[in-house]
């Protein structure tokens, strides 16, 4: 049984390796934290989850960037790849399940990319349409995995507009599903006006967003 | 309502501008292919497919909405991914906009080093936009030739994602990529200038994605500015002198650095005209580039989610700013103006001007 000071100094290592873009090092002391018998998970939601927050903190206050978001997030699945298939099935439990996309018409992608990172690094569970998505593919992806948030970006003025579409489809199935937006030329004033329950102006925002949407739902179903 | 009668034709206000001297009145930039395509009736297709119907629009809806038709440009850029070899997608859907990019060209380290340089007159949409621009000559306007930043362009050939990830961990990729961007971006503009005279062509430049929205200040010194300096020194060398640039996003960590080039003896020619985003304030725009005419920057969303209202009441704002530029002011989008904007939306940079924007 390793020692408090050791797991400690391992998660911690392994947060600084997500932080510091060092995916070498975060497989390594992933390996490590399998190898000494450490708790799976805590090295997961201390580690690698906490400095993926870290990392949407430093790219929401301008300090990151794209590139260096990116490679943090490399470093993220170089430690979630080897380590989620040890984590225990009684902690397998997600934090909700999130379809995410970009709408028809739309190629740009970059902003969905992150936001898919941050959720995933939050312990969600994502299901990626990837860009360019047809309208109804989202309320059919939503009705297949029973997904409690459906997540839509778009950059383009031309495909912001298919936005209140997706969400009357989505709607139409099901009330009581959450939609949260973003994209370049939306604002918290043009979601609203299109029917979503949420905005987020960038991918550091979108987790906290969402997890507070999801809250409210939990407290209305109840 | 009566508008005012202008005393100065769209020729006569540009050119007050560039001489430092008050126009009559403050001219409007439309920023607007994608818009006057629809309208007039035409698809963003033809946009791309059919130069005399992109023109022609251009021409009437300018007519239509009293804005400058001179140094307007074709959206949408002239060089690209295209040129080197990404396969393309026309906007075939309802909702896109714009010719986009659905396989790049680059996609490993191999595909970079063994990349080759596209023919400077027939790669991509040259053809069909050097035909663009011998109708603005015919015309007898100048010749507008549009394209992104060297860096933007290097970015482009690989997609942006790949880009990011090589700046940090393979900087030399990206540099081969930049250096390929701005070698092509000249020999194309040889060929515009072999064509019309350097003195008839306009360059356009814009540089979404040295956005701070993508890459830090500290990238866009260290990579994208050296190029934007070797560029400069070498479309003066081919006589080349008058520029605009979109400085488009979110650049507001970049003003410093682009102001301290601009100022510096290798910088653009002055005055030029900076267009930028709404997310740049006009007067920060005015303090670095004082030797510059500033154009913006109503928020594009504005004019296609928002009512009449709230267009007229941004053009304002950016008009009661604008107005006090001493280098000289346009009123445009901070961006390309969203094509299926209502068109009444869209005259409210018209009507806003028209109570605003007058010099006396």
């Amino acid at each position: 049984m390793p020692s408090e000071e050791r797991t400690q100094e391992l998660i911690k290592g392994l947060y600084d390796a997500v932080v510091d873009m060092d995916e070498e090092a975060a497989a390594d002391l992933s390996r490590t934290i399998l190898r000494e018998g450490i708790d799976v998970y805590q090295a997961v939601v201390n580690g690698l989850t906490a400095a993926m927050e870290k990392v949407g903190e430093l790219y929401t206050s301008q300090e990151y960037f794209v590139p260096e978001l990116l490679l943090c997030s490399d470093a993220l699945y170089a430690g979630l790849d080897i380590l989620r298939p040890h984590i225990k099935a009684d902690e397998t439990e997600t934090k909700g399940q999130i379809v995410i996309g970009v709408v028809e018409g739309d190629i740009h992608d970059i902003g969905k990319n992150l936001v898919k990172i941050m959720f995933d690094a939050a312990g969600w569970t994502v299901h990626d349409l990837g860009k360019d998505v047809k309208l109804e593919r989202f309320a059919e992806e939503q009705q297949r995995t029973k997904a409690d948030i459906v997540a839509l970006s778009a950059l383009m003025t031309t495909s912001m507009v298919a936005i209140p579409k997706v969400i009357q489809m989505v709607k139409a199935q099901d009330p009581n599903i959450a939609v949260i937006v973003g994209g370049a030329p939306l604002t918290r004033e043009i979601a609203r006006s299109y029917g979503a329950d949420g905005y987020a102006d960038n991918a550091g925002e979108a987790v906290a967003e969402t997890t507070n949407m999801l809250n409210q739902l939990k407290k209305s179903a109840s | 309502m009566e508008l005012r009668q202008d005393r100065m034709t769209h020729k006569e206000r540009l050119q007050a501008l560039l001489n430092y001297q008050k126009p009559d009145r403050v001219p409007i930039f439309g920023m607007a292919s994608t818009f006057y395509m629809i309208n007039c009736g035409h698809t963003l297709t033809e946009l791309q497919t059919d130069p005399q119907k992109a023109f022609n629009a251009m021409q009437w809806s300018c007519e239509q909405y009293n804005w400058q038709p001179l140094w307007e440009h074709l959206a949408h850029t002239v060089l690209g991914s295209w040129d080197f070899g990404a396969k393309m997608k026309m906007p075939d859907s309802p909702y896109a906009m714009t010719i986009a990019v659905e396989t790049n060209a680059v996609q490993t380290e191999d595909d970079v080093w063994n990349l080759r340089m596209p023919d400077s007159k027939t790669a991509g949409a040259i053809p069909k936009r050097i035909e663009f621009c011998r109708l603005q000559d015919k015309a007898g306007w100048p010749v507008v030739f549009f394209s992104r930043s060297p860096f933007n362009m290097g970015a482009d050939i690989c997609g942006v994602q790949q880009f990011a990830r090589w700046l940090v961990r393979k900087p030399q990729l990206c540099d081969q990529l930049i250096r390929m961007a701005l070698e092509h971006s000249l020999n194309v503009l040889q060929y515009w200038v072999d064509t019309f005279g350097a003195e008839k062509v306009v360059y356009m430049m814009s540089s979404p994605s040295e956005a701070n929205q993508i890459f830090s200040p500290k990238h866009v010194q260290k990579y994208a500015l050296p190029y934007h300096r070797e560029f400069h020194q070498r479309m003066r060398a081919m006589g080349v002198n008058k520029f605009m640039f979109h400085i488009c996003g979110e650049q507001n960590l970049n003003l410093p650095y682009l102001a301290e080039f601009a100022s510096s003896a290798d910088g653009w020619s002055h005055p030029s005209i900076l267009s930028f985003g709404h997310e740049v304030d006009l007067e920060d725009a005015a303090k670095y580039f004082p030797d510059d005419i500033i154009m913006g920057n109503v928020e594009p969303a504005i004019f296609q989610a928002g009512t009449s209202q709230q267009a007229y009441e941004h053009c304002r704002m950016c008009l009661e700013k604008g107005r006090k530029i001493r280098g000289g002011f346009i009123l445009a989008p901070g961006c390309a103006l969203p094509p299926k904007s209502p068109p009444y939306n869209a005259w409210m940079m018209t009507k806003a001007v028209n109570d605003f924007g007058w010099y006396e």
